[in-house]
């Protein structure tokens, strides 16, 4: 709390971050978003949001919204996400209200209960409409919650998949992998929740930190775009001598990850690297080194540097990427993804302009919004085309990017561009001059005091020998 | 069966696989019936990194020894390294009940039990408790407290612990071929066992043992370890160093490191060269031999200079009247104690085990410390055992559970 008291009084700096909004949705939400705020986050803003006064009241989040006041009278909604998305309908002007200015918005919610499965996605909507990137941290029930419960929350995501720009889901059975079997059952919620804490924090950081080598939002939705896909997400710290390796591991370790095995499958994999003044070019490029090794040769590393003196002699890793399809998650997302994709669109158009600065490319607006709402492309195309300016062609193709909005067409057309749209952005990859190890390349780096000692001294030393 | 007192140690190195088999005679002396050795392949920086040319090596390395000393090798002390050993000096202390006042055997059992818990991380193992000194009711010094009358007992354990599952494979590497693991001890403990006298021990030492792949340091002041670890480097990366430096393969390397090596600077002829025969696959070449000692120089200086920055963090290194004794496949590089004394300050020499016969031309090349010396602790190991049955048991049941 005081921390969060700390952040008000920043106004100067403030000015250069994208102001972000959290918004929690839902009971599971709302003790993330707890985790969150006492684990600590600047340049944030969180709001809380539920439809049961009880938790709201007992949330140390500084803004909340009551959702339904006439129609669930604080009480929460019993489960049911009609009700949920009733009481968000009934309250949408508040939430308006309370999501304005903000350039990006974050909504936690836990699926398969009431509020969450409800209203979290018309909210989501909610916050499309107001012209804001929107990326949602969903995380779907125990399979042991009941069957019911899993098939709302597949359907609450298959809603979100449709409003947002990306989803990020948490599955709590794996999370319960990681969580000792003797541990009780409140730890293992309490590792989804911190699990959720750590990724929303890392990608606020992720955006917010000045980088050496930045990472726009651009490359996050580049990383996490994929059709409706699984989003694989890792998080790793250390301070110890070997901490590039440490950090690596851990992140690698994550629930999300599965041991970085999943990473060979993925596209795209964005990686940033922050640490403090302290952190050495070699420990970086042995970091890199070795996630190389559990990436396919075809993978685009899309690579991110930071300095940040908070971060003294830690060094953190993010690694953020998505895989396509998957089956567990789709099916549903599939059908309604094209039944109500329409009605969720509309709003979603005016954000382009948002993001445009970054992108460089001439937005052009009317294209989307005509283009967009058919979903069939092909039909389409010609009609916009007509409207647009020659330019407008290609321009068209890497519009559309942020919308990870699933119709079947979009995405296949949607993935050159995102290469196209890396090359740009190329000067964010970077190449180190490799730093030979020789006979120990595939050994464990012996790091010590931060120097690789398997490079030979007098190259560190910069003896010369002839 | 007089294969009763017959010990063999195995040493799985970087450079090579050592299969030492022993007889322990009564009076403590340790006769050396045979080597059988291999070069090993698989092992990187005194780890296993490919486990099945690892276990072929370690098998031929069994029976090369089996042959040269007419033995059948059942079990076998093994000798483990790696970075992940990591050591640290823990108290354990216990009080005995009102109604008792001389110390027993269980009392020293359960202060060591006592010293043992600390919180290792949670995926490490213990390796070894040393004792260093017991102290009864505050008086210090005390070696052996049992029959001393007192209430408080307390004991001072230099404890060496590291990666479970670590030296679980080089155990299962052994107990695939099979043979029995009768211990595992770090590798710098059993070198120290055979280089050093208990003389030495007594007014302080400090062995460093440089292998192929790493190089084991154990600190021993007023007779006990005092401060051990080992460090991921070795004379592979000198080797390395000099066939990415002269641009020669690592074999040819590795030739020359050992024929014509120094780690010492200005010591030759300005000009002077080696040639290099030429060889299929390689076309002769000429190299200035200052150019390779400078490679090793600084790759062992900074070697050198690191382990003194760890040992500096530890107020013994003032007190060692023995001084410093070099060890190893790497002590053969001529030079190296005139290097160590540099950097250390005090005298260095390059030992190899003492205390034993036999084959005594093994027993005289550094190379053989470890194994040699794995016979040495293993021979400390089974005469105390009578003494402290209990210890036995306790160490089966760590042997289960590592």
């Amino acid at each position: 709390m005081i921390q969060l008291s700390k952040n008000y009084s920043l106004p100067d700096s403030a000015s250069e971050f994208i102001p972000i909004k959290i918004l929690s949705v839902g009971g599971a939400g709302l003790n993330a978003l707890d985790r969150i705020v006492l684990d600590g986050l600047e340049r944030a803003d969180v709001v809380a949001i539920n439809t049961d006064v009880q938790s709201l009241a007992s949330s140390v989040a500084p803004h909340k919204v009551q959702l339904g006041r006439s129609m669930t009278r604080g009480l929460g909604a019993g489960g049911d996400p009609e009700l949920g998305y009733q009481a968000a309908v009934e309250s949408a002007d508040e939430i308006r209200e309370a999501l304005a200015d903000a350039r990006m918005i974050f909504i936690c919610a836990g699926l398969g209960g009431g509020t969450g499965s409800g209203a979290a996605p018309y909210i989501a909507q909610l916050a499309r409409e107001a012209g804001a990137l929107v990326v949602a941290f969903a995380t779907l029930p125990f399979s042991f919650e009941g069957k019911r419960r899993n098939t709302q929350a597949r359907e609450a995501l298959a809603r979100f998949n449709e409003v947002t720009n990306a989803v990020i889901c948490f599955e709590n059975d794996k999370m319960g992998d990681i969580v000792p079997p003797q541990a009780g059952i409140h730890q293992a919620f309490a590792v989804a929740d911190s699990t959720i804490s750590q990724s929303v924090r890392s990608i606020v950081n992720l955006i917010q930190r000045p980088g050496l080598i930045h990472i726009g939002f651009d490359d996050l939705l580049a990383a996490l775009r994929s059709r409706n896909g699984r989003c694989l997400f890792g998080f790793g710290e250390s301070d110890s001598d070997n901490r590039a390796h440490e950090a690596l591991t851990q992140a690698l370790k994550n629930p999300l990850m599965d041991r970085g095995r999943m990473l060979e499958e993925a596209g795209r994999v964005l990686v940033q690297v922050a640490g403090g003044p302290g952190m050495t070019l070699s420990e970086v490029e042995i970091l890199m080194q070795e996630l190389g090794r559990h990436v396919s040769e075809q993978t685009q590393i899309l690579f991110g540097a930071a300095v940040d003196g908070r971060l003294g002699d830690r060094l953190a890793v993010t690694i953020i990427s998505s895989l396509t399809a998957d089956e567990d998650l789709i099916p549903q997302s599939r059908d309604s993804g094209t039944v109500s994709n329409a009605p969720a669109k509309l709003p979603v158009w005016e954000q382009p302009h948002e993001i445009s600065p970054k992108i460089e490319i001439e937005p052009e607006p009317t294209l989307m919004e005509v283009s967009e709402p058919a979903d069939m492309i092909p039909f389409e195309e010609p009609t916009p085309v007509g409207t647009a300016p020659p330019p407008a062609v290609e321009p068209v193709l890497s519009k559309p990017e942020p919308i990870v909005s699933m119709p079947h067409k979009t995405p296949v057309i949607e993935e050159k561009p995102s290469a196209e749209k890396s090359v740009q952005a190329k000067q964010e990859t970077l190449q180190f001059e490799p730093v030979t190890r020789g006979r120990f390349e595939k050994s464990e780096p012996t790091i010590v005091e931060g120097e690789d000692l398997d490079v030979p001294t007098y190259l560190r030393k910069n003896v010369k020998v002839k | 069966m007089a294969s009763n007192n017959l010990i063999i140690g195995l040493e799985i190195g970087t450079s090579k696989i050592c299969v030492v088999v022993g007889e322990s005679r009564p009076d403590g002396t340790v006769k050396i019936l045979g080597v059988g050795q291999t070069p090993s392949r698989g092992i990187r920086k005194g780890e296993i990194v490919d486990f099945e040319t690892a276990m072929k090596c370690v098998h031929e390395a069994v029976i090369d020894a089996e042959q040269k000393s007419d033995v059948m090798i059942r079990s076998v002390y093994v000798a483990v390294a790696g970075s992940h050993l990591q050591s640290f000096n823990n108290r354990g202390c216990v009080m005995l009940p009102e109604d008792r006042d001389e110390i027993d055997e269980q009392d020293v059992e359960d202060v060591r039990i006592s010293a043992r818990e600390v919180s290792l991380p949670a995926q490490n193992a213990f390796l070894h408790s040393v004792i260093h000194h017991y102290h009864v009711d505050g008086q210090d010094g005390v070696l052996n407290p049992i029959g001393m009358l007192g209430q408080k007992l307390e004991a001072d354990f230099h404890i060496i612990h590291g990666v479970r599952t670590r030296i679980q494979n080089t155990i299962r590497c052994v107990k695939e071929l099979p043979l029995d693991v009768e211990d595992v001890v770090f590798s710098g403990f059993a070198s120290a066992q055979v280089v050093l006298t208990q003389q030495q021990k007594e007014v302080g030492a400090l062995m460093i043992d440089i292998g192929g792949g790493t190089t084991d340091y154990i600190l021993y002041a007023e007779g006990a370890v005092k401060q051990s670890g080992c460090l991921a480097i070795g004379g592979d990366h000198i080797t390395n160093d000099i066939s990415m430096g002269l641009r020669i393969p690592m074999a040819r390397a590795e030739k020359l490191k050992t024929d014509e090596g120094s780690c010492i600077l200005g010591n030759c002829l300005p000009g002077e060269m080696i040639s290099l025969k030429d060889d299929s696959g390689f076309a002769g070449k000429e190299i200035e031999r200052e150019t390779l000692n400078t490679i090793i120089h600084f790759r062992l200086r900074e070697t050198f200079e690191l382990l003194k920055r760890r040992l500096d963090e530890e107020p013994f290194i003032g007190y060692l009247g023995g001084g410093i004794f070099i060890t190893g496949g790497c002590s053969l590089l001529s030079g190296i104690d005139h290097l160590a004394e540099e950097i250390f300050d005090m005298p260095a020499h390059v030992a190899h085990a003492q205390t034993a016969s036999g084959v005594t031309s093994a027993v005289e090349n550094p190379q053989f410390s470890t194994a040699i010396g794995l016979i040495k602790y293993a021979q400390a190991v089974q005469t105390d055992r009578p003494r402290r049955g209990i210890r036995g048991i306790f160490g089966k049941i760590f042997a289960g559970r590592r």
